[in-house]
């Protein structure tokens, strides 16, 4: 854990400019066993320290690669210079932004280290048990990550903290042989929030889940390639995840709304059926911790829930406090920076998708010729809203029953049209929080949402 | 800046004390200075400060990693002590291995030390440009750095490698924007050993400002059909990356899962089709110098007139499969140009589509893909008829790169690749 050598630096802060100084440390692990073989085994560690100065609404930003109480003096002055050089050059008055509520935030999870040699074991004695059980298999991966962030924040005017951001995962792979002679392939995330003993002192539960994406990958095997065209589907909840971040998430975050993303002129107008609500949750979300709990942005804002759409209507946007100023409305803490030398940008946090009321069972009786697609392998989106979500896992729906497994294929649409053909929604809500989000910067994030019943573009032959 | 090569020395003495027989070190100190725009106005500058120190240790052919960022003699004895525990904690693979010694060599890239004043008003120019000749381009950000790097790379077979590079690069996000019309997110970028000539001039920028100004009116393909389509460099790149990890990268030959495992020396794709991972190319400024495993990086053709040379395989995988080792990790690509201009490949096109990205995932082992066609345009009886959205293609990556009807005389040099237009047949198209 990080010790506080910077909160006594305040008094290096300048007047007149708005100052947050950032002590931050990034930890990560990274075991890798290919059919047993272990082809990597690393650990790495950053620490260092930064400040962000704010002349007039432009930002000088300085980090060194050390963390002592030199650098910290010398970082406030680096930015304060580089806010000046901007703001000398700049056309037109800037403008600060409002102080914000002072606070104190506490470390809420220790960051653990366990042995790497109880790592690879681990690793070892699940591929093994891959290896012995399921001997048709052409291939296996067992990976372990890990990565974590701790961070002492202390500013001019608003709250400081110390935070800390700890998760780790085993990722299985399984790929058989297909039966045209390509191989295919399932994965399983498997941990979240925490260290290693926190998910894997005991693995046992991890076993009847490998063996379900076993039959799944053997389902896989006899599949067949989804029709292309538009097509009554249920989304799984994974996928209904893929979409509160990428099809909804990004162009709702204040910076790309300036961008111009299809969000600016949709503010308080129905962008989805009535069915759908959806939250970028900070550290509680529907009466549990959040998979990745958000505390302190920063920039010094204490995280709060974002409402993005309520029962269908577009009601806000994730903001920084420079955005927030802009667009009247009031920063919640997603102004996130993924080591020291980068500075915060508007980043989701937990962001899901509501449940709703449907059994899964009553949306595939509902369907007569349809898709229920389960597990997505990635998704992208853009300004209008345009979505593209990989599907690594999903079955026909035929006469209101399952058929046959797909092989990989991709879904797309328009996330605010798409949206509103949602008529029904399960209650059930599924969350997958392994990946990074890419903008710019990496950043862990938490996705989820319930299954929904929609229509959408599926690719195809 | 700090004495490198003596933190190297202090590295290889606390890993001879460690009992680390085998070994490589890496270490490197950087420095950015980066401009970013907000809209066209200036609203970030930022300097950071780096240091990298990374351990790999190899004691009786067990391997294991470490890396850092502290310089003083407590942050590399732990870096060292973190890289012999991973060694220690690993099981025996006589795989493992660093290559054998080569010749020292310093490497100098770009320009050292940044002039930021000149770098400023480069970007500056580029932001004005833009706002005159593409009013319908609305600028989301420009994001633009130079990057000094000094780094010394040193193994136990008394290899050493020092590089010194200093690097600009910009790269510009935005949209066509007009009223309440919008189109989807675009990009374009390039990296620069100087300043010598202004940004808009260089890759593809200009040419991609105007598409994406073209496509505010986007048109419906409708239905579904089989059809050419003609990759740009910049999807071409995407799909020459997809190829790499499907069917050259190490994992999928180790693993087994390539379909091109058993077919070094034979014909995999078209006759037209050459490519090449570079290390040295006049053409590119960025090209890989030595490779992870410590081996002088050499110009490595993947795929010569559509035969198959060589994987892309680092000294482990070698190792394990038998196979050669390949001199170079990747990352420098060159797609040889054709002998077609671009408005021929247009005007040979029945039905299908320019495509300017692609959004979808890395195909499964097989090959199939589908996914959305980004900043593309529909083209029928040889004319450009409009941009599409909404619009997936689908096919066979394996089959993209055997079908290829042609290949452009226009290559694209954005300083990280060189790569024409593409033209290839039997996709699958559908509109909504």
């Amino acid at each position: 854990m990080l010790k506080d050598i910077i909160t006594a630096k305040k008094v290096c802060f300048a007047d007149g400019v708005q100052t947050v100084l950032r002590g931050h440390e990034n930890r990560s692990r990274q075991v890798v066993l290919l059919k047993g073989n272990l082809v990597r085994n690393d650990s790495s560690e950053s620490r260092g320290i930064s400040a962000r100065v704010t002349k007039n609404g432009r930002y000088g930003f300085a980090s060194a690669a050390s963390y002592t109480e030199a650098d910290a003096e010398a970082v406030v002055r680096a930015a304060t210079e580089n806010a000046l050089f901007l703001d000398a050059r700049a056309q037109g008055a800037g403008r600060s932004y409002p102080a914000l509520a002072n606070g104190s935030v506490k470390p809420r999870r220790e960051i653990r280290d366990a042995q790497q040699k109880r790592i690879i074991d681990t690793c070892h004695e699940i591929d093994a048990y891959v290896e012995k059980t399921y001997p048709d298999l052409v291939s296996r991966t067992v990976v372990y990550t890990e990565d974590s962030q701790d961070k002492i924040i202390v500013t001019s005017d608003a709250a400081c903290g110390h935070v800390t951001y700890p998760r780790c995962y085993i990722y299985v792979m399984l790929t058989a042989m297909g039966k045209n002679g390509a191989p295919v392939e399932l994965f399983k995330a498997f941990g979240g929030a925490g260290s290693f003993e926190d998910h894997f002192a005991d693995t046992a539960y991890m076993y009847p889940e490998i063996d379900s994406l076993y039959t799944r990958v053997r389902d896989k095997v006899e599949g067949v390639y989804a029709e292309a065209g538009v097509k009554t589907v249920i989304l799984g909840g994974m996928m209904g995840g893929m979409l509160a971040h990428e099809a909804v998430g990004h162009t709702v975050e204040a910076d790309l709304v300036i961008g111009g993303s299809v969000a600016g002129p949709n503010l308080n107008k129905r962008v989805a059926s009535e069915l759908v609500t959806l939250t970028d949750y900070a550290s509680t979300a529907f009466g549990r911790e959040a998979p990745l709990p958000v505390y302190l942005d920063d920039e010094g804002t204490l995280a709060q829930d974002v409402t993005l759409i309520k029962d269908g209507i577009l009601t806000g946007y994730m903001n920084s406090r420079e955005t927030a100023q802009l667009f009247g409305m009031t920063p919640a803490g997603n102004a996130r920076a993924w080591t020291f030398s980068d500075e915060p940008i508007i980043r989701m946090r937990n962001t899901a998708i509501h449940p709703g009321k449907d059994k899964l069972e009553d949306m595939i009786a509902s369907i007569d010729d349809g898709y229920y697609l389960i597990e997505s392998s990635n998704g992208q989106a853009d300004l209008t809203g345009e979505f593209m979500f990989g599907v690594s896992l999903g079955y026909e729906i035929k006469h209101g029953r399952l058929g046959k497994a797909l092989l990989d294929t991709t879904v797309s649409g328009i996330a605010f049209e798409m949206l509103k053909t949602v008529d029904m929604v399960s209650d059930n809500v599924t969350w997958s929080s392994s990946g990074f989000c890419g903008k710019k910067q990496p950043m862990p994030v938490g996705m989820a949402g319930p299954e929904m019943r929609c229509r959408i573009s599926i690719g195809g032959r | 800046m700090a004495d490198i090569k003596n933190i190297v020395s202090q590295l290889k003495s606390l890993l001879t004390a460690s009992g680390v027989e085998k070994y490589a070190v890496s270490v490197a100190e950087t420095e950015k200075r980066e401009l970013n725009t907000e809209g066209t106005n200036f609203n970030l500058y930022r300097t950071t400060f780096g240091k990298r120190v990374s351990v790999t240790a190899f004691i009786g052919g067990k391997k294991g990693s470490s890396s850092g960022n502290d310089f003083t003699p407590e942050g590399l004895e732990k870096v060292v002590k973190t890289a012999a525990q991973g060694a220690n904690s690993s099981p025996e693979d006589p795989a493992n291995d660093i290559a054998a010694y080569q010749e020292p060599a310093v490497f100098k890239t770009g320009t050292y030390e940044p002039d930021m004043d000149a770098f400023y008003l480069r970007l500056k120019e580029l932001t004005d440009t833009v706002s005159a000749k593409h009013p319908k381009i609305k600028i989301m950000a420009l994001i633009a750095s130079h990057d000094k790097g000094h780094s010394l790379y040193a193994n136990s077979n008394g290899t050493e490698f020092e590089d010194y590079s200093g690097i600009y690069s910009a790269v510009l996000e935005f949209a066509g924007n007009d009223g309440e019309k919008t189109t989807g997110l675009a990009y374009d970028g390039v990296i620069m050993g100087d300043l010598a000539k202004p940004v808009y001039t260089l890759g593809n920028i200009a040419k991609t400002l105007a598409d994406t100004e073209n496509s505010l009116n986007p048109i419906s393909v409708g239905g579904k059909f089989e059809g050419d389509i003609i990759l740009t460099p910049a999807a071409l790149g995407e799909f020459g990356m997809m190829l790499v990890g499907n069917y050259i990268s190490a994992g999928v030959i180790m693993d087994g899962t390539s379909l091109w495992k058993d077919k070094l020396g034979q014909k995999v794709a078209s006759d037209s089709l050459t490519v090449r991972a570079q290390a040295q190319d006049s053409r590119i400024v960025a090209c890989q110098k030595h490779t992870g495993d410590g081996y002088a990086a050499e110009n490595v053709t993947l795929i010569e007139k559509g035969v198959l040379k060589s994987f892309m395989l680092n000294l482990y995988a070698a190792n394990k499969t038998g196979l050669s080792v390949t001199k170079n990790d990747g990352g420098a690509f060159v797609i040889d140009e054709g002998d077609t201009p671009v408005a021929d490949m247009i005007a040979s096109v029945k039905r299908g589509l320019i495509v300017g990205g692609f959004s979808g995932g890395q195909p499964g082992a097989n090959g199939e893909f589908s996914g959305v066609a980004k900043n593309s345009f529909y083209v029928e009886d040889g004319k450009i008829k409009g941009a599409v959205m909404e619009t997936m293609i689908s096919g066979n990556l394996e089959a993209v790169f055997a079908n290829v009807k042609a290949i452009s005389k226009e290559q694209v040099l954005d300083g990280n690749s060189a790569l024409p237009y593409l033209q290839t047949g039997g996709i699958t198209i559908s509109g909504n």
